[in-house]
């Protein structure tokens, strides 16, 4: 006959785990104490390297990236706040600057291009209104790219489309662009026409009239094309934001 | 004829058609106004034939195979009627007057120079005006008889000159 389990055991096991337990926390805390050292230890080298090289994080593009790079390495995100340690860095205050100033040319430019400009035409649109000194003229697409990244906390009214082949654009009027949206132009972008039609992304994307037509007229209604019926084979849909002689005017 | 630079929207080829977007459709509209006054203004006319649009090289850009169609022309030309920058003849609404100035600004502007000239209280022909010698630099030389009646109408209302009547010449005298 087995013998069931007797009080004593109970309470032996319980006693057990009581015990674990206490060992268990009493680890932990080891563990924390010494992660906070470190850490400690670490926020102080970063803090005296970065005030040590804030102006030349400030001024120099290719130092930036590599800063930026070694922060994502280690899993930190210097642009996250702008309150604690990292606000020394002063790293977040270039971003942000940035950032309204893109904001700036969007608007800008908003009442030609609808809203959606090449990241190549901000670029050259802020350089220019950064003024001469040099380190007003160092800002990298990747610099452009972080920035822009940190505006969507502001809703889904800036965006970047990925063009391929390192293009991209900036979309700074709300509404969502499905996958569909950014295939149209990334076929405009790599024609280099500035204009699709419905034939063409069925021909090029195998896509079905019903399919085109969708992804066509919702870029009408949100403004981001010009309608061209006086085309004699159909009508073409034109992007501002691509056309040679708007992006230079 | 004067040549203007074209704004970048000549070359693009749906600028020539009225576009279904209403905010794309405002810009459009606008950028017409700017382009159909700036047009008028460097060829010195004031009057647009909305029947003779269609081999006007501000309304069909041969190099891109693109023209604005005679109704489109008629959508801008009301626009601007809307915020007094244009007004027709008559009511088929073929010949517009185009105001490259408002009336105001035109009615102003001919009042300073009589007024730099010391021509208060003193009677000026219409003719002199628009043809004169001593007018040769002003803008409103050669202005549209029409415009230049209207726009001396709304000064007179102001009651800075009085038009008159005599023999078969129209004259004004400034206050």
């Amino acid at each position: 006959m087995r013998r069931r389990a007797g009080l004593g055991a109970i309470q032996k096991q319980k006693l057990e785990q009581v015990k674990y337990r206490e060992k268990g926390s009493e680890i932990q805390e080891n563990q924390f104490q010494q992660m906070s050292k470190q850490l400690e230890v670490f926020r102080e080298n970063l803090e005296e390297f970065a005030t040590k090289h804030k102006n030349e994080i400030k001024k120099n593009a290719q130092f930036r990236r590599q800063f930026q790079e070694m922060c994502a390495a280690i899993g930190v995100d210097p642009l996250a706040s702008g309150k604690g340690f990292w606000s020394v860095l002063g790293i977040g205050d270039f971003y942000y600057e940035l950032g309204v100033q893109i904001v700036e040319v969007c608007l800008a430019t908003n009442y030609k291009n609808g809203g959606l400009i090449t990241l190549e035409e901000l670029r050259t649109r802020l350089v220019a209104a950064r003024g001469k000194a040099k380190k007003h003229q160092e800002i990298t697409n990747e610099d452009l790219l972080a920035a822009v990244k940190k505006l969507r906390i502001f809703g889904n009214g800036f965006t970047v489309v990925p063009m391929g082949k390192g293009k991209w654009l900036v979309q700074s009027v709300p509404g969502e662009l499905n996958l569909d949206h950014t295939l149209v132009l990334q076929k405009v972008s790599s024609l280099g026409t500035a204009w699709v039609s419905n034939s063409i992304l069925m021909d090029d994307l195998g896509w079905t009239q019903t399919r085109a037509q969708s992804a066509l007229s919702y870029m009408i209604r949100e403004g981001l094309v010009w309608v061209d019926t006086q085309d004699p084979n159909e009508t073409l849909l034109w992007f501002p934001s691509m056309f040679a002689d708007c992006v230079s005017a | 004829m004067t040549e203007i630079t074209w704004p970048w929207q000549y070359n693009f080829p749906p600028f020539f058609t009225i576009q279904p977007h209403a905010e794309t459709r405002a810009k459009q509209l606008e950028a017409w106004q700017q382009l159909i006054v700036e047009y008028l203004k460097a060829t010195r006319q004031s009057t647009v034939d909305v029947r003779e649009t269609q081999n006007n090289p501000l309304f069909n850009n041969t190099a891109i195979n693109r023209k604005l169609s005679q109704e489109a022309v008629l959508t801008i030309l009301e626009d601007m009627a809307r915020t007094g920058r244009a007004a027709p003849t008559d009511k088929s609404k073929n010949v517009w007057e185009v105001y490259w100035h408002s009336l105001d600004e035109w009615g102003n502007m001919v009042y300073n120079w009589a007024c730099s000239n010391g021509l208060n209280n003193s009677v000026c022909t219409l003719f002199e005006l628009r043809e004169g010698e001593n007018t040769v630099d002003e803008e409103f030389h050669g202005l549209d008889m029409n415009v230049l009646l209207k726009a001396l109408k709304a000064l007179e209302i102001k009651g800075k000159c009085e038009l008159m009547e005599f023999d078969d010449n129209q004259g004004v005298k400034f206050f």
